[in-house]
């Protein structure tokens, strides 16, 4: 079968992935689609005594920031807030921009990935990274379709993003790990809107939770490949 | 031999946020004492485990069985004993406030200098560059600086960076910078005679005869991030023949 925007042949096909790094020099740590600015100075009403005060701001690609962007901050703040080690960094600011480039569906997803490059090329520490995907249950043939298009999103009768941590010991990430239960995997951020059942959300928690595993292995050569770069004059 | 060390000498063990030390790797050196010493990106979480906190290559020593990540940023975060390049901004009685690049200005005393008495000290403006070392720091305050050597109390290079130009650059280049061997520097010294401070900040300083070869200097050493010997021979010819 054949989706709308022909590129894919299979349903659970995911578009492929880009990444920059490094891109900004202003910034501190930067990802296509993302910046980020930090550990920096903060306003004292902002300051936490023992934390890093996070902060995520999301510009549209037109017109400016409104009530969905700001829905968007907050989902990303409050995603991340918990795997930032900001006790590490108390009375600092980390400021982290989100600018849409190109707007074709699952931008909250593409933000999330974006903001976990930006902080790992950023170097702020982390508990661990996440991995974001959208799903939707198409309205006329009830089947789930992965990371749509704005074309596809139209169609949906419902549309999930999820968003997933990596806990996985060194010596074996290539494995993975046996979770066929989907009700035991621990999601980090879940965002649902729509007609569904129980099951079919379920169901979508589990699809995205194997394509996730993509995302995260996308994250993790994106890295490997900017290291093996900075790291050839010593090596070769 | 368990496989990280394997891994060691033949590739390098890129590990990310989230990915544990395995239990075995921590029982490989140390026969007796089950005892590691953890470096920068590392970090024990609540259930027991060692995971790394950031993203970067996993290095192992077999001496005190010592484990670190070495990653790269550009943001500096001030940690005791490193060498550094800061900018004053603001003058007190006692202190001098100094940029280094991290979250907060730096102090640096101003009888931290070699042979400073209340009768006798320099008198350094705003906007004067230092080539300071840092005394203390820690996460909660602002880090405290000095030019001198704590241990002889001599100068020992430290001091104020006359004339010269300053980029910034991320840490991890920076830190190469300091190798003895580093091609791009060895490459530039068989064209043009320059001098040069680097700072572990980020911040590196480059002093020559005339201000076209110190920004071709800078250029050469920005470029030089990403590329690996040959292109760096080829960049660094290039940019001598334009001259």
């Amino acid at each position: 079968m054949s989706r709308l925007d022909r590129t894919r042949t299979s349903a659970h096909q995911l578009r492929p992935f880009f990444s920059s790094q490094n891109l900004l020099n202003r910034a501190d740590g930067s990802a296509q689609f993302d910046f980020v600015v930090g550990p920096a100075e903060v306003k004292l009403r902002d300051e936490k005594l023992d934390k890093a005060t996070l902060e995520v701001v999301v510009r549209p690609l037109v017109g400016l920031p409104g009530i969905k962007d700001k829905a968007r901050e907050q989902a990303i703040r409050e995603t991340l807030e918990p795997l930032v080690l900001s006790g590490l960094h108390p009375r600092t600011g980390i400021q982290i921009v989100v600018q849409t480039m190109k707007d074709d569906g699952s931008i909250l997803a593409t933000a999330f990935n974006a903001t976990i490059l930006a902080l790992l090329d950023a170097g702020i520490p982390l508990k661990s990274i996440l991995g974001a995907v959208t799903c939707i249950v198409d309205s006329e043939t009830n089947q789930i379709l992965l990371d749509p298009t704005s074309q596809e999103l139209a169609n949906a009768k419902s549309t999930h993003t999820f968003v997933f941590d990596n806990k996985s010991s060194i010596t074996s990430n290539t494995e993975s790990k046996d979770q066929e239960d989907a009700v035991e995997v621990a999601t980090l951020y879940s965002d649902s809107t729509g007609l569904f059942s129980e099951e079919e959300y379920f169901k979508c928690a589990q699809i995205c939770y194997k394509a996730v595993q993509a995302v995260h292995g996308f994250i993790r050569t994106a890295v490997q490949k900017k290291l093996e770069k900075e790291q050839q004059q010593i090596h070769s | 031999m368990t496989s990280i060390t394997m891994e060691e000498e033949s590739k390098l063990l890129i590990v990310l946020p989230g990915d544990q030390l395995p239990e075995s790797g921590l029982m490989e050196d140390s026969s007796a004492a089950h005892r590691l010493t953890l470096g920068p990106g590392l970090a024990p979480m609540d259930d027991d485990s060692i995971t790394a906190v950031k993203a970067g290559i996993l290095k192992h020593n077999a001496v005190g069985n010592r484990w670190w990540v070495e990653s790269n940023q550009r943001r500096y975060v001030a940690a005791q004993g490193e060498s550094i390049i800061g900018v004053v901004t603001g003058k007190s009685a006692e202190h001098y406030k100094v940029d280094i690049g991290a979250s907060q200005p730096a102090l640096l005393g101003v009888l931290a200098f070699e042979g400073a008495t209340k009768r006798n000290k320099p008198n350094h403006n705003i906007g004067d560059l230092l080539y300071c070392r840092v005394s203390m720091a820690n996460k909660d305050m602002e880090a405290e600086l000095e030019c001198m050597n704590p241990t002889t109390g001599k100068a020992d290079g430290f001091g104020e960076l006359k004339g010269g130009f300053v980029i910034k650059i991320s840490l991890g280049l920076a830190r190469r910078l300091l190798d003895p061997k580093n091609l791009v520097l060895r490459l530039l010294g068989q064209h043009i005679p320059f001098e040069m401070a680097v700072g572990t900040n980020g911040k590196v300083w480059v002093n020559s005869a005339s201000a076209q070869h110190t920004i071709l200097i800078c250029n050469a050493i920005r470029n030089s991030e990403y590329l690996n010997s040959a292109e760096c021979g080829s960049m660094v010819k290039s940019l001598v023949e334009k001259m």
